[in-house]
């Protein structure tokens, strides 16, 4: 038995690491397009001022995601599942209904931000849009789930661009540090703002979704839990810290020279007199696979999502014929999105704005619903969530709702008070 | 009792339930399904009113249909009902779930569920798992039947018999009769293999419970490495070993690799000596080697023997090993040569194996990587290829299934995931 059980060892290393993945596969792509454009903007805005905000939103993301990955790894079934199962086909369908379009505008940004990552390398958006579209379609369409699989976790290591231009702008770590542990609060509108779309951008309703999803589909057993609790606690740090030194970046060079950017492909190009050309190359790349990751899983995740939830038959290895509505959904997403930010005068910004509104919306449901499932004994037997659980997880849910709510004014009323 | 033709339940939730003198009794909530020959029956309808619930026994239903449900007992004489969790109820434990449907062999959501007169009783016919069932529930189903006619199209009905059908949850599984038990039985391992490795871990487990040991033990080689370990270690302490002893000892050194090194050993332990002293010796090359795809069931015989002597020994034989159609020539253990089935079959029963055999015969050594066997049984069309020892000792044999498991894994083998 001597070979084979070396090998055997091997395996348990190899079964710890398929463990401890989900989590932080979650926790990559949750800093997609959007997430680094909010956290560049605030670092420009105002500097290391806002670093601290990324504390509690470490806190409230645990609180959730480990939910999530409670609920997965106990009953085996997505979030989807659970809620047409447990409330039926009118919630699940609505619930879908919104989650669709609310992915469709994600999709579109994270298009918008591969086309504007490749525009800093001076590669025209005409021929790399439809060719990352491409190149995402024909991936899903013809790879097996191994080669999808091996690609993201290629592309999760990518992120790590953001440390590297962290170093290379040389912030004065005292005040960094001293910023991040001592809360600062401005009493304006977009200090405000701000501090709330860092927030709203961590934690979004898709992520749940997903998180949940992928934890069911790796079987992990009740026993091996604690492994998970790991994993989802690390990506939640990952998460925040890739996120903190994208702050760092933009605090420590355009906040003192006083430039204020609108996306992040801006503050990539920014950094170049402060922090050298490499800075730009790091921070242009790691946007570039933010948003081209974001821009397979988004897609990916909604047509899965869906499919469970109508009971319709979906899987990377099936065809059109097989599964035609999780094949057409993915297509569309993908064909759409990447014509709309193509296209001239599109409304690009207000479909960005619909789809946060729209997850903004969605937010408070999903985790009432997670809330009432976690704690239903039928389901969850003695995994429920403990008394002291329930007081930190409902003070969450209602912090997070009061702060989606306030974020929802926030963008609809100076749509609607232009002239 | 009144007849009635069929109806669908989620046409008959939430309509009012009327006492002889026309007053309303409340509001249908559920119905309470028990079992019955040929097929499940309904036995009372839950009435809701007021947010309590009472009892409606089918013997006091009095008409029974889409437009009307009569009640023979007046308001205020229902009985309380008192949900003891030990009832079927439709809406609440089939609505929404995920069952098997033999005939398709594949897992789908139930929609709705049809109900059919037959002696007075309503009996559960079939679930709706198609489109309509889903408009029906949310109360769309006439308006996109027109909206489908504009378009010169009829909206397809996709309604499975109750016979078809195979519940995962453990609940539903006491109204199921013994038919489909044995459809599932019936289907190709393969496709077995693939609903389990859709379902949820522990319903995945429970429906291979079930299964003939035989049937068994040749899904389980059709499954993934991670669930096959689950559903190892979800199974009866005797009964692993006696699934273990059904499959070929290469597949059963394969699967044992895969677990802990307590779990592997018990179950070695507990089978028969001559099958675990086969499993043994194979388990001690390493995986990916000639030595590790080897089994060592094969037919061998002196070269002495004549063709008749031999064709009955192999009639004896056989039974028990795999791959038959080579016969390979040994003295001692050492490997001199080999010759077909069809060849024994073709020349003189008086003449002996050494007369007809090839002795020019391609092998490989156990420690042979399985790329180069994979190309040396492609290059010479081979069915096996023996592997020998430094001394010409024939170890075993590689046969051609499992090559191509490795150059294609079968679809069961990569488990459907969202990624």
């Amino acid at each position: 038995m001597s070979l084979r059980r070396i090998s055997a060892t091997w395996k348990k290393l190899v079964l710890f690491i398929a463990i401890i993945g989900p989590g932080i596969i979650t926790a990559s792509i949750d800093n997609d397009a959007s997430g680094i454009t909010t956290y560049s903007v605030a670092g420009a805005r105002y500097g290391n001022m806002l670093l601290w905000t990324l504390i509690p939103t470490t806190v409230a993301l645990v609180v959730i995601q480990e939910m999530a990955a409670r609920m997965g790894v106990v009953t085996g079934k997505g979030l989807a599942d659970l809620i047409r199962e447990n409330y039926g086909v009118k919630a699940a369908f609505f619930m879908m209904i919104i989650l669709l379009v609310a992915n469709f505008g994600t999709t579109v940004a994270e298009f918008a931000g591969w086309a504007a990552s490749m525009e800093l390398f001076g590669l025209s958006k005409y021929i790399m849009v439809p060719l990352g579209a491409f190149f995402i379609w024909i991936l899903v369409i013809k790879g097996s789930y191994r080669v999808v699989e091996r690609v993201l976790l290629g592309a999760c290591l990518l992120y790590a661009g953001y440390v590297f231009s962290g170093f290379m702008a040389k912030p004065a770590w005292g005040e960094v540090l001293y910023s991040t542990f001592v809360p600062t609060i401005k009493a304006e509108p977009e200090f405000i703002m701000l501090s709330i779309a860092i927030i709203g951008t961590t934690i979004t309703p898709w992520m749940q979704f997903y998180l949940q999803s992928s934890i069911a589909e790796k079987g992990i057993k009740k026993r091996d839990y604690r492994y998970s609790k790991l994993d989802v606690t690390a990506g939640c740090f990952i998460t925040n810290i890739i996120a903190f030194f994208i702050i760092v970046t933009s605090a420590a060079t355009l906040f003192p020279n006083g430039i204020r950017i609108n996306n992040a492909s801006e503050a990539a190009l920014a950094l170049k007199p402060f922090a050298g050309q490499y800075a730009t190359v790091f921070f242009g790349i790691s946007l570039a696979n933010a948003s081209i990751l974001g821009a397979i899983i988004v897609p990916l995740a909604t047509a899965y999502y869906i499919c469970e939830a109508m009971g319709w038959e979906a899987g990377i290895s099936k065809t059109f014929r097989q599964a035609p509505q999780f094949m057409w959904i993915y297509t569309a997403l993908i064909v759409i999105s990447a014509l709309l930010v193509l296209a001239p005068g599109a409304p690009l910004v207000l479909l960005m704005v619909l789809s946060s509104v729209l997850n903004g919306i969605l937010l408070p449901f999903v985790l009432v619903f997670a809330l009432s499932l976690i704690n239903n004994k039928r389901i969850m037997g003695g995994f429920v969530n403990s008394r002291i659980h329930n007081y930190i997880s409902w003070a969450t849910v209602i912090t997070l709702t009061l702060l989606a709510t306030a974020m929802l004014f926030m963008i609809i009323l100076p749509e609607f008070s232009k002239p | 009792m009144p007849l009635f033709g069929e109806l669908f339940v989620s046409e008959l939730l939430k309509k009012p339930v009327l006492d002889p003198r026309g007053d309303e009794l409340g509001m249908v909530k559920d119905f309470i399904v028990v079992k019955g020959e040929p097929l499940p029956r309904v036995s009372a309808i839950i009435i809701e009113e007021k947010k309590e619930r009472y009892l409606l026994e089918w013997e006091n239903v009095g008409i029974f249909n889409k437009r009307i449900i009569s009640s023979k007992i007046y308001a205020g004489r229902l009985s309380r009902y008192d949900d003891s969790g030990e009832d079927l109820l439709i809406r609440r434990d089939i609505f929404d779930k995920q069952i098997v449907d033999a005939n398709g062999a594949k897992i789908v959501r139930v929609n709705d569920v049809k109900l059919e007169g037959k002696d007075d009783y309503a009996c559960v016919s079939g679930v709706d798992i198609g489109i309509r069932g889903l408009l029906r529930r949310l109360g769309i189903e006439r308006r996109s039947e027109n909206l489908y006619r504009l378009f010169g199209k009829t909206l397809p009905h996709n309604i499975i018999s109750w016979n078809y059908i195979q519940p995962l949850e453990p609940r539903l599984s006491t109204i199921s009769l013994t038919v489909p038990r044995q459809m599932i039985s019936a289907l190709h391992p393969s496709d077995i293999a693939d609903i389990i490795s859709e379902a949820p871990l522990d319903q995945g487990a429970a429906l291979f419970n079930k299964l003939d040991p035989n049937v068994a033990a040749e899904t389980l080689h059709e499954l993934e490495p991670d669930i096959q370990k689950s559903i190892i270690d979800s199974l009866d302490k005797d009964y692993a070993p006696r699934i273990v002893e059904r499959m070929p000892p290469d597949e059963a050194a394969d699967l044992l690799a895969d677990l802990e090194s307590d779990k592997a050993r018990e179950i070695l332990e507990s089978i028969e000596k001559e099958e675990a002293e086969d499993i043994q010796e194979l388990l001690a090359h390493e995986e990916d080697t000639a030595g590790g795809l080897m089994t060592n069931q094969f037919i061998s015989y002196p070269p002495g023997l004549t063709i008749q002597e031999a064709l009955e020994r192999f009639k004896l034989d056989a039974h028990e090993v795999e791959t038959v159609y080579y016969i390979y020539i040994t003295e001692g253990e050492r490997l001199t040569g080999v010759t077909t089935l069809k060849d024994m079959l073709l020349h003189s029963p008086q003449m002996t194996l050494s007369g007809i055999m090839e002795s020019k015969l391609k092998t490989v050594s156990p420690d042979a990587d399985q790329q180069v066997v994979a190309e040396i049984i492609s290059k010479y069309n081979l069915l096996a290829l023996p592997v020998v020892d430094d001394e010409g000792d024939l170890l075993g044999i590689v046969t051609i299934d499992d090559i191509m498991d490795i150059l294609l894994p079968t679809a069961s083998r990569k488990k459907r995931r969202s990624v």
